[in-house]
């Protein structure tokens, strides 16, 4: 054992001798560095590397996919089903449920209010480009088992795993549908209130994706309330843990607020004009 | 600026001072002003910027009176409420548009999302149900062909199984004569043997013979049997 100490202890010596790993003494990754001056002569010089004849000396490349008199790869194959209407797809871009955590833990957002896509917009970490064909964000299950926020929240997409994690800290999801138009109002609310526009009316979800709202095992915005509350049971049975109760717990207002299918903020009904200067609702006297 | 000329002022030599400071004693040229004189700001605005940004600057509405045929526009005046709030003097009433307006927005809603949240769920029910029941009837004829399944299974494998036993007989009855043949010469006798292809064919005609009055016997067996089941 003593040669062992000794060896490590010389180890240990040599290594606080020796420098540190820092910024100043790394060089960065061979080639990673690209020479913006042309070495002339022995340096690089002579063809400066484009070669001796041809469209690599003329610097006159061929076009993307061209393959020099061949059909080319990309036009070889005319028909190419599984991409038909690629392009009318519904994106979901994802969040997962440890950056969900990071941003609670920051402070980005409050959990102990309802979360939306609003809500997670301005955090100003994330962002929705409905333009993009971009539906809402899905809450994937990276970092479940560190998921420890009991909150309520609301998103376009999640699966069986997140849902039961949520539920499994005594907390709600949903998921619920959200239009383009709407979608474009709630990534960048305080925009949008600029415009003077009462609150419009939230569109119904289309058919393909009706059918996934409707489904109380996806906690859809539309499902039966009394299958949801069925199936939060199945799950908790399923996962194996004890569904915390939520008609107990001290945030039960929070936690069951939900918007309402035609609803676009929460507290906020479609109709009403909100002034974010002098902090007003305007509502329109029906007589 | 201001600074240079402090330091500069400063850096008099001690040997001046004293002369500085006799002559201070003495009098110096001064201007007076009166108390009550009302200040005069100066404008220190060195930005070049125009009233309407300027205006923007301090959060006001950036025209008093419209300078643009676009001021006068409903989007416009809209969202001056909604940037700049009352103090802006538009009436909200106009960001929730005319009547006829309202009415246009809801026949277009009416057109694009004909249905409530009912009717939607009614259709999606209608619709699953259908494609349930689509999945059932092909299940429920899978089932129907299925009960027959054993049966043809069973006359599949007779079948094949009778086709074997002819097949063994008929080698069997082959070979019988072949013996029978070889046992009527005594001897060993080659198969392609003029003689032994003569033998054969006797014997074939024989047992072709047999078989038929076996046959004829097995009829009249039974003819005979009708005929006394007829007459008891």
């Amino acid at each position: 054992m003593a040669h062992l100490r000794e060896s490590s202890e010389k180890a240990l010596k040599l290594l606080r001798t020796l420098p540190r790993v820092q910024i100043g003494n790394l060089r960065p990754n061979p080639n990673s560095k690209q020479n913006d001056k042309r070495g002339r002569a022995q340096h690089g010089g002579d063809k400066h590397g484009a070669g001796n004849k041809g469209s690599g000396q003329r610097q006159n490349f061929m076009r993307l996919g061209y393959e020099t008199g061949n059909q080319p790869f990309y036009l070889r194959f005319p028909y190419e089903p599984y991409y038909k209407g690629h392009h009318m797809r519904r994106q979901y871009p994802p969040i997962s449920m440890l950056q969900l955590q990071v941003l609670i833990d920051t402070d980005r957002i409050d959990a102990s209010q309802p979360i939306d896509i609003a809500t997670l917009c301005n955090s100003g970490l994330l962002s929705l480009k409905p333009a993009e064909m971009q539906y809402g964000f899905q809450l994937t299950d990276d970092g479940l088992d560190n998921f420890k926020a009991k909150i309520n929240i609301e998103v376009q997409h999640a699966s069986e795993a997140v849902i039961a994690a949520v539920e499994r800290n005594g907390g709600v999801i949903r998921t619920a549908y959200y239009d383009p138009r709407s979608l474009h109002i709630l990534a960048n609310p305080k925009k949008w209130f600029a415009k003077g526009i009462p609150i419009p009316q939230r569109m119904l979800p289309p058919q393909d994706a009706a059918e996934y709202y409707t489904d109380a095992k996806n906690r859809g915005y539309l499902a039966n309330p009394e299958e949801i509350s069925k199936d939060r049971l199945v799950l908790a049975q399923k996962y194996g843990y004890v569904l915390p109760r939520i008609e107990d717990d001290a945030d039960y207002e929070m936690l069951t607020a939900a918007k309402n299918a035609r609803q676009l903020f929460h507290g906020l009904e479609p109709g009403w004009l909100i002034n974010l200067v002098d902090k007003t609702i305007v509502k329109l006297k029906t007589t | 600026m201001n600074i240079n000329k402090l330091t500069v002022a400063t850096r008099i030599p001690i040997g001046c001072t004293k002369y500085f400071s006799s002559i201070a004693q003495t009098e110096l040229p001064a201007s007076f002003v009166s108390e009550d004189e009302e200040y005069k700001s100066v404008s220190r605005d060195k930005s070049g910027l125009r009233q309407q940004h300027k205006n923007v600057l301090l959060e006001t509405t950036p025209y008093n009176e419209a300078h643009s045929w676009i001021h006068l526009t409903e989007k416009y005046q809209r969202s001056l409420y909604g940037r700049y709030g009352g103090k802006s003097n538009v009436n909200p009433q106009i960001c929730f548009g005319t009547i006829t307006d309202r009415s246009e927005t809801q026949k277009r809603q009416s057109i694009t999302q004909p249905e409530t949240v009912q009717q939607l769920l009614e259709k999606l029910r209608v619709s699953k149900a259908e494609k349930q029941a689509a999945i059932q009837e092909r299940e429920n004829g899978i089932q129907k062909k299925l009960e027959k399944l054993e049966q043809w299974k069973a006359d599949l494998n007779a079948k094949v199984e009778k086709r074997r036993a002819d097949a063994a007989a008929a080698i069997e009855r082959k070979e019988r004569l072949i013996e029978e043949v070889r046992r009527h010469f005594g001897f060993k006798v080659d198969a392609r043997d003029e003689r032994f292809k003569e033998m054969l064919e006797q014997k074939e005609k024989e047992d072709k013979r047999k078989q038929k009055e076996a046959k004829r016997k097995v009829k009249e067996d039974k003819m005979m049997a009708k005929l006394v089941k007829q007459s008891s």
